[in-house]
């Protein structure tokens, strides 16, 4: 009796589900077969993965401003989680189901241009050339055989957060941080307490929470593994004597010490600057957003430029970043560059750092909002100081002949800090293998 | 070294209080009592191993951020700030999340139990020509990795039209997995051909058979199958991820994500809404654990 009733039941709902799978691919169908909605408006997808907090707030505020404005377009923003949205839109760009504008990682645009996965704009930025709009190495990176393929939306520079109450304790001037490399060591050993095995606190290290690829590239006046003319420059005399200059770190605080204290933090959750365990720390400038939000009231920090090797070589640093892209092969290009080009305004730049703390692609919306009146003082302090940092920032865009060359590079940098190798022997091996993978 | 101390402990009593019969029963139930209690401080012990990422995930989910990104980090809240989990299901459609969620775990868990059991009948117990060979293949169809597939099946989806929609989600589940099919497959083959022969003399055909004798007669071993598909539909990412591409579509897994950025994570939001989201899972796993651990269990497929 009970699997009569059981089998009836299996029937049913054998029955309903088959009807509901109908009825969604129906659903299906009239969705995507048409993009103009009743009123004759074109719908425009756009990606991002801002997805909640400021940014999400923002850029729907944005959004909702330029659907108002003009009657032909309607943007739908879609949020796709960080990080997966370009294991998805590598599936919908293959799959021709990509949606109209992206926000894709500045470093791959070339890479996507080559493999005719964005579409080429230069035509509409021969009509009205914008480039000027952006800092220059942003404007580089967008730039496939000499034409545009993407507009650059933000970025960001790494920077020098210190803990003033901490300098103050050590007897340092809060309002002079380091200059020079040499003077950060001083600092660093006057703000240490303890010793070795037993750190109450660490004045610095220089591998938190930047790579020996950034203090390379400050050593060697900005040139970063692949250098300006795009050759292998990874075993410079300058970038040898950083990765010694960071091994003499690790040697003076301990190898145990430095290993412990990564496998305690290394997860990023607790944070060793904000709980007063390290000093001074190399950081993206974006950093700011969560001292503002989670640090003690009473925490007191500065930031500053990443200090020069000697002076006069300059502080040097590193930057990434976003930009939008339409897909290849999508049905409204130009009307995706308009959104896009309104996303790249001042206007809307300027609006979505000031609530996101992002450095802004447009040159004009950092100068504004370093004196914007709704930011407190610190606020416009970051924007000077991103401001002035862009002068001195690389951008390091893939190389197309040789895209996964970082791997290697780090295993020999690792043999390195793992006592295997001296800092000379790593980057000569790495030189030898990331010129053999480029060839 | 339970066994060792017992004896120990018991040659000593004997040693000291031979003659007195009545006490060594004594003792010997006190040593019994004794390896219990040994065996439960060991199993506490590595509960409690095994519990601590569940306690670290409910205790971040009640710290404020401030708390959590302190160095040593607090095991226990300081403050306990319940508004976590008020916050997570205000920062994203949770609930409307959630039925979609539901909607397609529903539909895998019933596709899985009753493909599964019906292609597993007929490899267990009907005889046709190429059947060792067609069972090979779907065996080694688990030998290939999904990330091969992924590319091709989603080629082929969205030719068909159904990217956007719910079916890359649903269908395939309503054709047949592998293992599942494996797992049913030992369990018919313990049934006795017998039972079957007998049906078949009264003339009852596969269907009647397979639904009327065997379903019943592998209760556990669907309930085994039908909580592993919940749990893998409940918490698939990649695949929601893929097909899915309208917010209000989204799942949970997905929605959970919008908790990490760039630059910062919310770890508060996110552990809060991650023990929202295992509940079910848990709650399913402790009604159904007696017949979930009779359905792993290969060898006994009869005691159902």
């Amino acid at each position: 009796m009970n699997s009569k009733r059981s089998i009836k039941l299996l029937k049913q709902s054998l029955i309903l589900g088959s009807t509901v799978i109908l009825l969604a691919a129906c659903g299906n169908s009239n969705d995507t077969s048409d993009q103009e909605s009743a009123d004759g408006r074109t719908t425009l997808e756009f990606w991002s993965f801002w997805g909640s907090g400021a940014r999400r707030e923002t850029i729907e505020e944005i959004i909702e401003e330029y659907n108002a404005s003009q009657d032909d377009v309607t943007v739908e923003h879609v949020y796709q989680p960080w990080g997966d949205i370009w294991t998805k839109s590598l599936a919908a760009i293959a799959g021709g189901n990509a949606p109209d504008v992206i926000v894709q990682d500045i470093n791959s645009v070339k890479q996507r241009a080559e493999a005719q996965q964005a579409t080429n704009l230069q035509d509409y930025l021969d009509e009205d050339d914008i480039s000027g709009d952006f800092y220059p190495q942003l404007w580089d990176t967008v730039l496939y055989e000499e034409e545009a393929y993407a507009l650059p939306f933000n970025t960001d520079t790494q920077v020098l957060f210190y803990n003033k109450t901490a300098f103050e304790e050590a007897g340092l001037d809060p309002e002079m941080p380091p200059e020079t490399w040499d003077e950060l060591e001083e600092m660093a050993r006057q703000l240490d307490q303890g010793s070795e095995g037993n750190w109450e606190q660490i004045g610095f290290y220089p591998r938190w929470n930047i790579g020996v690829d950034v203090w390379a590239l400050n050593a060697d006046g900005g040139e970063a593994w692949f250098d300006s003319n795009g050759e292998v420059a990874i075993n410079t005399p300058e970038k040898v004597e950083a990765l010694e200059w960071m091994l003499d770190w690790q040697d003076y605080y301990g190898r145990d010490t430095i290993n412990q204290y990564e496998a305690e933090f290394g997860s990023g959750v607790s944070d060793p600057f904000i709980s007063g365990l390290v000093s001074m720390r190399g950081q993206n400038i974006n950093y700011y957003t969560n001292l503002v939000e989670n640090a003690p009231d009473d925490f007191e920090f500065g930031v500053a430029p990443l200090p020069e090797k000697e002076e006069g070589s300059g502080h040097w640093s590193w930057g990434g970043g976003f930009v939008l892209e339409v897909p290849e092969n999508t049905d409204h290009p130009e009307e995706s560059y308009d959104f896009m080009k309104y996303l790249s305004s001042t206007e809307v730049q300027e609006k979505f750092g000031m609530n996101s703390f992002d450095i802004m692609a447009n040159t004009e919306a950092n100068e504004n909002l370093k004196t914007h009146e709704e930011l407190d003082e610190m606020g416009q302090m970051i924007y000077e100081l991103a401001d002035q940092n862009l002068a001195v920032t690389t951008i390091t865009p893939v190389p197309l002949n040789a895209p996964d060359f970082n791997s290697l590079v780090n295993t020999e940098i690792d043999a390195a800090f793992l006592g295997q190798k001296t800092a000379k022997e790593a980057l000569d091996d790495a030189q030898e293998s990331v010129e053999n993978l480029a060839e | 070294m339970i066994e060792s101390s017992k004896t120990d402990y018991s040659q000593k009593n004997m040693s000291s209080e031979s003659n007195a019969q009545s006490k060594y029963f004594k003792s010997k139930k006190r040593q019994e009592q004794l390896g219990k209690i040994a065996i439960y401080v060991i199993l506490i012990l590595v509960s409690l191993i095994l519990l601590a990422p569940l306690v670290w995930m409910l205790s971040t989910s009640l710290k404020p951020m401030s708390e959590i990104v302190r160095f040593p980090p607090t095991i226990l809240p300081e403050t306990f700030v319940w508004q976590n989990y008020l916050d997570t299901i205000q920062a994203f459609p949770f609930f409307k999340y959630m039925g979609n969620t539901l909607f397609i775990t529903g539909f895998v868990v019933l596709g899985n139990v009753f493909s599964n059991s019906f292609i597993a009948y007929g490899f267990a117990k009907i005889e046709f020509p190429g059947k060792k060979i067609l069972f090979a293949l779907v065996l080694a169809t688990m030998m290939v990795p999904g990330f091969v597939t992924m590319i091709p099946q989603y080629i082929l989806f969205t030719r068909i039209n159904w990217v956007g929609t719910y079916l890359p989600l649903i269908v395939p589940a309503f054709f047949g997995s592998a293992f599942n099919i494996f797992l049913l497959r030992q369990f018919y083959l313990s049934i006795n051909n017998e039972l079957i022969e007998a049906a078949q003399i009264d003339g009852a055909n596969h269907l009647y058979i397979w639904s009327h004798l065997m379903v019943p007669l592998t209760k556990p071993a669907l309930i085994t199958v039908g909580i592993m598909s919940f749990n893998g539909a409940w918490n698939d990412f990649l695949g929601p991820l893929l097909y899915i591409s309208k917010e209000d579509m989204y799942t949970l897994q997905i929605g959970l994500q919008s908790f990490s950025n760039q630059s910062t994570t919310q770890w508060n939001y996110l552990m809060a809404g991650a023990t929202l989201v295992l509940i079910p899972s848990i709650l399913l796993f402790f009604f159904a654990q007696k017949y979930f651990i009779e359905g792993m269990d290969l060898t006994g497929g009869t005691k159902g």
